[in-house]
């Protein structure tokens, strides 16, 4: 998959809620374009278009970017107040998914402007519903600021 | 002015001398009378000017405004072809005759280079008065055309600009529609939906219509708004390689495709000049309509190209219900159907749409078909070299 | 969770804020649904001003961006730019579908943009996407006086 066709980035460094993130979008057939960093600094990177994603492009972000909040190296406040100060990256949609309990670090994300935050849940199950609606809402329903969704709105005039 | 003297394509020896307002630059005060003589023993009736200088020159362009300037070569205090600058500075379209002594052929010829119109040597004036009118003449057909073109870049302006309004139009009236109608289309369902049993019958029918109407002249307005953009957008263009954009098209249709059994391949496609989002319209126009309007043999659409002399002959055939020649025609104009609604669906824009692109890029776009037996629909685009050429010219 | 949500529609679409209100209603969660018909009543409704001082603070602003008086887009920077009202999550619900309003609106701080669908089946599934999303997954800010940070 060609880094400039990726529609989530998924930034998480447990590969158990890695996989069962990509398990549920694989059932609503969104996961074909995923992207995996580990870390805050592989996130930056990516989005940046820095390092090993140098030869990435600021004008094909991804539609989403599901940021988990404790990682190693650089955690996922960081890359929220990276993302979001920085007019080139500031209109990607960023999901706060943490296992975080602390309403203190709810209120820090929606201050830095987080699109949304969510805790996640403890249960397999609901962990996996909750990944269903995230990606129908911010995959379907929302439209992303920038036009990669001109094909999209190509198919519908077809008939 | 001088249309008449124009007009005389003989010497007129009965009947009045057209006039001529000439200008003489010349010192010699016999050279000049012998000119004016020669011009005035049979064919014109010569108000002139005479000077020998720039000076003088100037002043007499201005109060005297020549139809012709005759000047010497050789003059004192300024060279012949002086006055030929003279009158370029002041962008004047006015013949310049040398009327000079002896003067090699090669000085003639490249004076006439320069722009001299022509050259008479003193010692031939007889020549004078033809020379003369030949050059009027020459002046005059110029002007023609000068006007006729002229003419033509305003009503290809005009043209233009009423194009531009009548998309305009199109685009502000789907655009602005949109919104009343949305209301319309979705109380008309919510009432369909909400009392559906709890009116008296005729209701629920009478409802239905209008619902079922509002929705339809939804999706009209959109195709409508879909064919008036290919003209508005501004298109892109840049070289496109059909084969990726088939492919794309392969991925769009993909449910399509499956569910109707269709078998879709393409040859080796070259990369052309045009918008991609425009080519990839039209190649999922025409590979959606095969899949519509596909027969009882399984689907099977196949996508050529071939190189003709200064084009591109693509080819879109299918296997499907075809279509009477006699109808070839009408199928690309818009909103043309060749079935009901309830046959198959759509809104009859898609060819419409087609055609308008192809024709916007330069290529031509027709159907070769029989009922019964399956379509082929050709396209021309030009050659990508010669224009990407054009297109680079400034 | 059967708390209720107080939802503030900015609209001035009437047809389209009873649309709302009807897809609302079937939902599984309970909301309180405010409407207010332009930007300038938008800004007293979120100020607590005027008519407004008993108005519920929103857990959701669903905003149109044709508006009179004060258009969305002043509405949404006004709201980022106030640190009492930046935390409420915004989804913008426009027919435009210009790619500078979108724009735009991210670039003010949007949490989403939502094009108003065009017949009823897709605008109440729509609706309730969005309140499956923002009330059934997402963990909203505290309605209360902020918490420092």
């Amino acid at each position: 998959m060609n880094s400039n066709e990726v529609e989530i980035l998924l930034v998480d460094d447990s590969q158990d809620d890695v996989d069962l993130t990509l398990h549920a979008l694989r059932a609503e057939n969104l996961a074909n374009r995923v992207f995996i960093a580990r870390d805050g600094e592989e996130a930056l990177d990516f989005l940046f278009c820095t390092g090993p994603h140098a030869g990435r492009s600021f004008e094909n972000p991804p539609k989403l970017v599901l940021l988990d909040l404790k990682m190693p190296k650089v955690d996922g406040m960081e890359v929220l107040k990276q993302v979001k100060s920085d007019p080139r990256t500031r209109s990607i949609p960023v999901v706060l998914m943490t296992s975080s309990k602390e309403e203190r670090d709810m209120v820090s994300g929606y201050n830095l402007g987080v699109n949304s935050y969510l805790q996640k849940p403890v249960d397999f199950d609901q962990f996996r519903k909750m990944v269903k609606l995230i990606g129908l809402y911010w995959l379907v329903t929302n439209q992303p600021s920038v036009n990669a969704g001109g094909t999209a709105q190509l198919a519908k005039h077809t008939q | 002015m001088s249309s008449s003297a124009v007009k005389l394509g003989i010497e007129n020896t009965a009947g009045p001398k057209p006039k001529l307002r000439a200008l003489l630059v010349e010192d010699n005060a016999l050279d000049a009378e012998l000119v004016l003589r020669e011009l005035r023993k049979k064919s014109f009736d010569v108000s002139a000017v005479i000077v020998q200088d720039e000076a003088g020159f100037a002043e007499a362009l201005r109060t005297h405004l020549p139809e012709v300037v005759l000047a010497d070569y050789n003059l004192p205090n300024w060279k012949g072809m002086e006055v030929l600058n003279a009158l370029r500075r002041q962008n004047l379209d006015i013949p310049m005759i040398l009327v000079s002594g002896a003067l090699g052929d090669v000085t003639a010829v490249e004076c006439i280079k320069q722009g001299v119109t022509d050259y008479v040597l003193k010692d031939s004036l007889a020549r004078l008065p033809e020379v003369v009118r030949r050059a009027l003449q020459e002046k005059y057909e110029r002007s023609l055309r000068q006007q006729a073109e002229k003419d033509l870049a305003k009503k290809v302006d005009e043209l233009a600009r009423s194009n531009a309004d009548l998309e305009q139009f199109a685009y502000i009236a789907s655009h602005d529609l949109q919104e009343p109608l949305r209301m319309v289309a979705a109380y008309t369902q919510l009432l369909s939906e909400r009392y559906r049993g709890k009116l008296d019958e005729n209701a629920d029918k009478f409802i239905g219509y209008a619902s079922e109407g509002a929705l339809r002249m939804q999706v009209l307005i959109q195709d409508l708004l879909a064919f008036s953009r290919v003209g508005r957008a501004s298109a892109s263009y840049t070289s496109v390689d059909c084969n990726a954009v088939v492919e794309e098209v392969r991925k769009t249709l993909g449910p399509a495709i499956q569910e109707s059994g269709a078998v879709m391949s393409h040859a080796d496609l070259p990369t052309v000049w045009a918008d991609r989002t425009q080519m990839t319209q039209v190649f999922q126009n025409l590979t959606g309509n095969a899949i519509k309007f596909r027969g009882e043999k399984p689907l099977i659409v196949s996508i050529k190209a071939e190189k003709g002399g200064e084009d591109w002959l693509f080819s879109v055939t299918d296997n499907g219900i075809g279509i009477s020649p006699e109808f070839a025609e009408n199928i690309f104009v818009v909103f043309q159907r060749l079935h009901t609604r309830t046959e198959y669906p759509g809104n009859g824009i898609g060819l419409a749409i087609c055609k308008k692109i192809i024709e916007r890029s330069g290529g031509r776009i027709w159907v070769e078909s029989q009922a019964g037996s399956g379509s082929t629909f050709k396209f021309t685009l030009p050659l990508l070299e010669p224009a990407v050429k054009e297109a680079m010219r400034p | 969770m059967k708390a209720s949500h107080e939802v503030l529609i900015v609209d001035d679409n009437p047809a389209d804020v009873t649309l709302t209100r009807e897809a609302l209603a079937g939902s599984a969660h309970m909301s309180q649904i405010s409407n207010v018909q332009d930007g300038v009543e938008a800004l007293a409704f979120l100020y607590r001003l005027g008519n407004y001082t008993q108005a519920p603070r929103p857990d959701l602003v669903i905003l149109d961006l044709n508006l009179p008086k004060r258009g969305g887009l002043s509405v949404l920077a006004a709201m980022k730019a106030a640190p009492e009202l930046r935390r409420i999550p915004v989804v913008i619900f426009s027919t435009s579908q210009l790619s500078q309003d979108i724009a735009r609106s991210y670039e003010l701080g949007a949490n989403c943009y939502v094009s108003k669908p065009g017949n009823l089946k897709d605008f109440f599934s729509t609706m309730k996407s969005i309140e499956q999303f923002w009330f059934g997954s997402a963990t909203l800010p505290p309605r209360g006086e902020q918490i420092k940070p």
